[in-house]
C-alpha cells in the first residue's frame, strides 16, 4: 500500500493520551485556566504544535470544552495567526474582538457589536478587523477606549468570564496596525473557528458522558432508564452529531495545509459543530429530566457553554444562511473533502 | 486489492497506454486522469441530465454506461485482475463515483449492490468471482441481494427461506422480499437457512441463484413513484449447485456482516457523490426559475445550507470508512454512524427539493403549452418527485434508522440493553 494521498499525523496515540491526562488533570484543578500557560510550557507545547498542529490544537480545545474552562488560550491562537501582519506589540498585550453574527469585520463607522474574551486589566491593546472597500484593516484600538463600551457578557452562560462589546469606538481607522489584513483576518478566523469547533465537541463529549451516566443510573418502572428505546436512541443521536462534527474537523484542518484555501472548511466545521452542540443538548437535557433543569446538576453549565462558544466566530444559524445564499447566488458546491 | 484472498498484484497489460499498474498505485494521477477522459469523451455526453421513463429504461441504459468506463479502464481499477480489474483498491472505486457525479454523470444504478456483492463474493467464493464479476464489470450483467422476506426485515436472522442440502444440490424454497433491482437482475445472492428452524443467524448460508433457474418467480414491486425498484421472488424447490455457496454452509451470517461494511462505507460515499450532483441541479434549477422571474421562497438559503453542511458531514465521515476499509481494518458497529448521516442527508436534501419546489413538484403540468410558467420545469421537477420517494427509503433498507440506533447504543455508547419483553 502505497501513502498516496494519506497524510500522517505526528501526534502519537501515545503522546496524545499523555498530553490529554496532564491537560484534564490541569484543568479540572484550575477550570479558570490560571497557570495553563505554564503547564502547556512543561508540556514543551510549542514544540508538539510544530509537531501536529491540528492534533494538538484539537486536543488541548476539546479538554478545554470539556473542563468547561474559561481561560484566554484561544486569544493566543488569533494572535499569533494576525501577529505577522501587525507591528510588534510596544505597550502591553493585546486581545482580538470577536465580531458577532457571522463574525464578519466591522464597518468603520459602526458601533462595536462583538466579545472579549475576558476582560482588558493589562491589556494595551484590541485588534479590531475594520472593512475597508473591500479589504480588511487591523485596527489596534487602545484598551481603554474599548473598555467604555463594555460590560461583563453574562447572560445565557453567566460562568463565561467574556466581555460583551456594544457601542460606538470613534474612528476606529485611526489605530491602523495593517491596512491589508484580509488574508491574516480569513485565516485567523478560519484557524479560530477550528479551535472552537473543538472546544464544542469537548462540551458535547462531556454533556454526553453526563446523559449516558444518569440514565445508566436513573431507575424507573423497575429498570434503568436508558434500557428504553426512546432513551437510547437520543443517545445515539447524539453520538452521531458529536462524531460528524469530529470529522468535519478533521476534514478542515486538512483542507487548511493549503495556502490559500480552508476558509470554508473551517466555517462548516464551525457550523456542524454549532449545530451538534444543538442537538446534544436537546437529547442530554431530556433524558436528564428535571434533574438536569437544576441549578445543582451539572448539565446546565454544559447547555450554556455550548451556546456561548457557537456565538463566538459565528454561530451555526447565521453561518448556514450565509452559506445557502452564497450558494444561491452561484457559489461552487465545495465537495471539501476528497478520498 | 485488500481482499485476504490473496489477490494478485496488478499486472502491466502490454496493450494499451501502458499505464494501468502506475494507475493502480498513483490514486491521484488515476483521478486526473479519470477527470479528463470524463469531461472530454464524447460517447459519455448522452448521459449527462438524462431522464428515464422507468427503472428498466435506467438500468438498460446504465448498463451501457458500464460497458464505456469498462472498456475504457476506469470502472475496472480497484477490483483485482481475477475478476477482470486492474488492481488499486476501495479508494480508486471511491474516486470513479465522486469524479463521475462532479462530471455531471451518474454513478451506473448496478454500482449500488456491486459495492455490497462483489466484495464479499471476492473475499467468500473467489471462483464464483472470477467466473461472473467480470461480465457485472462490463454492464452485461447485475445482480440483486436476496436478504429481507415477508416475516423477516428488520430481524434478519428470523428468515425462512430454506435450502436443503442434497449431496452436491441444495433445493431452495421460500420467499424474499424487498429485493432491490430484483425486475432486471440475473442472479440473486440469497440469504437462506440451513440449519434448523430455530437456529437464528447461526444456521445460515450466502448463496447465488440464478434468476432464470426453473421454479424462480420474480413479481416486480412498484414503489409509490410507480418505479419497479424492487421486486419479491418466490423460490419453489430452485435446484443450486453447492459450487454457489459463499462462504462456507453455516456462515452466512459472518458473509453477511462482511457484506455490510461495504455497504456502510461504498454505498454511503457514492451516495453521497450523487447527492451533491443533486444538490448542484437544484442549485442550477432555482437559479433558472429566479432568473424567470419566479424568486426562491423565503428561507431558501438556510435550507440549502442546511442540506449542503449535511452532504459534507457525511463525505467527511465517509471518507475515514473508505480509507479504513482500503488499509484492510475491519469496519465494526461504529459505522452505523455513516449510515445515520447518509439517511440525513438524504432526507433533508429530498425535502429540500421539494419545499424548494413548491408547486412544481407537487403539480405535474404535462402537456401544458409552451410559456406556462410550470411548464418549464416538469421534467426536472418529475425526477425529484421519482427520488423523493426513493429517498424515503433512506432510513429503511440496509439495517432501519430504528436498528442504526440500536446498534449504537449497544456497542459504541455501552448502554445497558434493552429490556425482552
Amino acid at each position: 500500500m502505497t501513502p498516496m494521498t494519506r497524510t500522517t499525523t505526528g501526534l502519537d496515540a501515545q503522546t496524545a493520551e499523555l498530553l490529554t491526562g496532564s491537560l484534564r488533570k490541569m484543568l479540572a484543578d484550575n477550570p479558570d485556566g490560571s497557570g495553563l500557560g505554564d503547564t502547556l510550557a512543561e508540556l514543551g507545547w510549542d514544540e508538539v504544535l510544530a509537531d501536529d498542529r491540528p492534533g494538538a490544537t484539537t486536543l488541548l480545545f476539546v479538554e478545554h470544552g470539556r473542563a468547561l474552562a474559561t481561560s484566554r488560550v484561544l486569544d493566543e491562537v488569533l494572535l499569533a495567526e494576525l501577529a505577522p501582519s501587525l507591528p510588534a506589540p510596544g505597550t502591553g498585550p493585546r486581545a482580538p474582538f470577536y465580531p458577532l453574527g457571522t463574525a464578519a469585520p466591522v464597518a468603520p463607522d459602526a458601533p462595536l457589536a462583538g466579545l472579549l474574551l475576558g476582560g482588558l486589566d493589562g491589556v494595551a491593546e484590541v485588534v479590531v478587523p475594520v472593512a475597508l472597500d473591500g479589504q480588511v484593516g487591523l485596527s489596534l484600538v487602545p484598551a481603554d477606549l474599548v473598555a467604555a463600551a463594555t460590560r461583563p457578557a453574562g447572560g445565557f452562560d453567566p460562568a463565561s468570564r467574556w466581555l460583551l462589546v456594544d457601542g460606538p469606538v470613534a474612528e476606529l481607522t485611526r489605530y491602523a496596525g495593517s491596512e491589508d489584513g484580509s488574508r491574516v483576518w480569513d485565516r485567523a478566523v478560519a484557524v479560530g473557528r477550528l479551535a472552537v469547533a473543538a472546544e464544542i465537541i469537548g462540551v458535547c463529549a462531556a454533556a454526553l458522558a453526563i446523559a449516558v451516566e444518569h440514565t445508566s443510573a436513573r431507575v424507573q418502572y423497575g429498570r434503568q432508564i436508558a434500557t428504553f428505546q426512546a432513551v437510547r436512541h437520543r443517545l445515539s443521536e447524539a453520538h452521531v452529531a458529536i462524531e460528524s462534527a469530529r470529522s468535519v474537523l478533521a476534514a478542515a484542518w486538512k483542507a487548511l495545509e493549503h495556502p490559500d484555501g480552508g476558509s470554508g472548511a473551517a466555517r462548516l466545521a464551525k457550523l456542524r459543530a454549532g449545530w451538534a452542540q444543538a442537538e446534544v443538548m436537546r437529547h442530554a437535557l431530556q433524558v436528564c429530566g428535571a434533574m438536569g433543569l437544576s441549578l445543582e446538576h451539572p448539565l446546565h453549565r454544559h447547555v450554556s457553554r455550548a451556546a456561548a462558544l457557537d456565538a463566538l466566530l459565528g454561530g451555526h444559524r447565521a453561518l448556514t444562511g450565509q452559506l445557502g445564499a452564497e450558494l444561491l447566488t452561484g457559489a461552487e458546491l465545495d465537495p471539501i473533502v476528497e478520498i | 486489492m485488500t481482499a485476504p484472498t490473496g489477490a494478485p498484484a496488478p499486472v502491466a497489460r502490454p496493450a494499451g497506454p501502458g499505464t494501468e499498474a502506475s494507475l493502480a498505485e498513483d490514486l491521484d494521477a488515476y483521478r486526473l486522469a479519470l477527470r479528463d477522459h470524463l469531461r472530454t469523451e464524447p460517447a459519455l455526453e448522452s448521459f449527462r441530465g438524462r431522464r428515464y421513463p422507468s427503472t428498466e429504461a435506467r438500468m438498460a441504459d446504465h448498463a451501457r454506461l458500464e460497458r464505456l468506463l469498462h472498456d475504457a479502464g476506469w470502472s475496472r481499477y480497484g477490483w483485482p485482475a481475477t475478476v477482470g480489474g486492474l488492481g488499486g483498491d476501495e479508494r480508486h472505486r471511491a474516486v470513479l463515483y465522486d469524479e463521475l457525479a462532479a462530471a455531471g454523470l451518474p454513478v451506473p444504478g448496478q454500482h449500488m449492490l456491486l459495492e455490497t456483492l462483489g466484495p464479499p463474493i471476492v473475499r467468500f467464493a473467489p471462483e464464483l468471482a472470477a467466473a461472473y464479476l467480470p461480465a457485472y464489470l462490463r454492464g452485461e450483467e447485475w445482480w440483486g441481494q436476496g436478504f429481507s422476506e415477508p416475516e423477516a426485515g428488520s430481524d434478519l436472522a428470523s428468515l425462512r427461506c430454506r435450502a436443503r442440502r442434497d449431496g452436491d444440490t441444495y433445493a431452495v424454497t421460500g420467499q424474499k422480499l424487498w429485493t432491490s433491482h430484483g425486475a432486471t437482475a440475473t442472479r440473486l445472492v440469497c440469504l437462506v437457512r440451513t440449519g434448523t428452524p430455530e437456529s437464528r443467524h447461526r444456521g445460515l448460508s450466502m448463496i447465488m441463484i440464478d434468476v432464470d433457474s426453473p421454479g424462480v418467480t420474480v413479481r416486480p414491486i412498484a414503489m409509490a413513484n410507480g418505479d419497479n425498484e424492487l421486486a419479491e421472488v418466490f423460490f419453489d424447490d430452485v435446484v443450486v449447485p453447492t459450487s454457489r455457496l459463499i462462504g462456507a454452509e453455516g456462515q452466512g451470517w459472518a458473509v453477511a456482516m462482511y457484506l455490510l461494511q461495504f455497504e456502510r462505507a461504498m454505498y454511503a460515499w457514492l451516495s453521497a457523490a450523487e447527492a451533491l450532483r443533486r444538490l448542484r441541479e437544484l442549485r442550477g434549477q432555482l437559479a433558472a426559475r429566479a432568473a424567470g422571474g419566479r424568486p426562491v421562497p423565503d428561507g431558501a438559503a438556510a435550507r440549502l445550507g442546511e442540506a449542503y453542511a449535511h452532504l459534507v458531514a457525511l463525505r467527511a465521515r465517509s471518507a475515514g470508512t473508505v480509507r479504513r476499509l482500503a488499509v484492510g481494518d475491519t469496519v465494526g458497529p461504529e459505522a452505523s454512524v455513516d449510515k445515520v448521516l447518509l439517511a440525513t442527508a438524504e432526507i433533508c436534501l429530498h425535502d429540500v427539493a421539494r419545499d424548494l419546489l413548491g408547486d412544481e413538484f407537487l403539480f405535474a403540468a404535462e402537456g401544458a403549452a409552451g410559456g406556462n410558467a410550470l411548464a418549464a420545469g416538469t421534467v426536472e421537477a418529475a425526477q425529484w418527485r421519482t427520488d423523493w420517494w426513493f429517498s424515503r427509503s433512506a432510513t429503511i433498507l440496509g439495517g432501519s434508522a430504528e436498528v442504526q440506533r440500536t446498534i449504537l447504543a449497544d456497542h459504541v455508547l455501552g448502554l445497558p440493553k434493552e429490556a425482552k419483553p
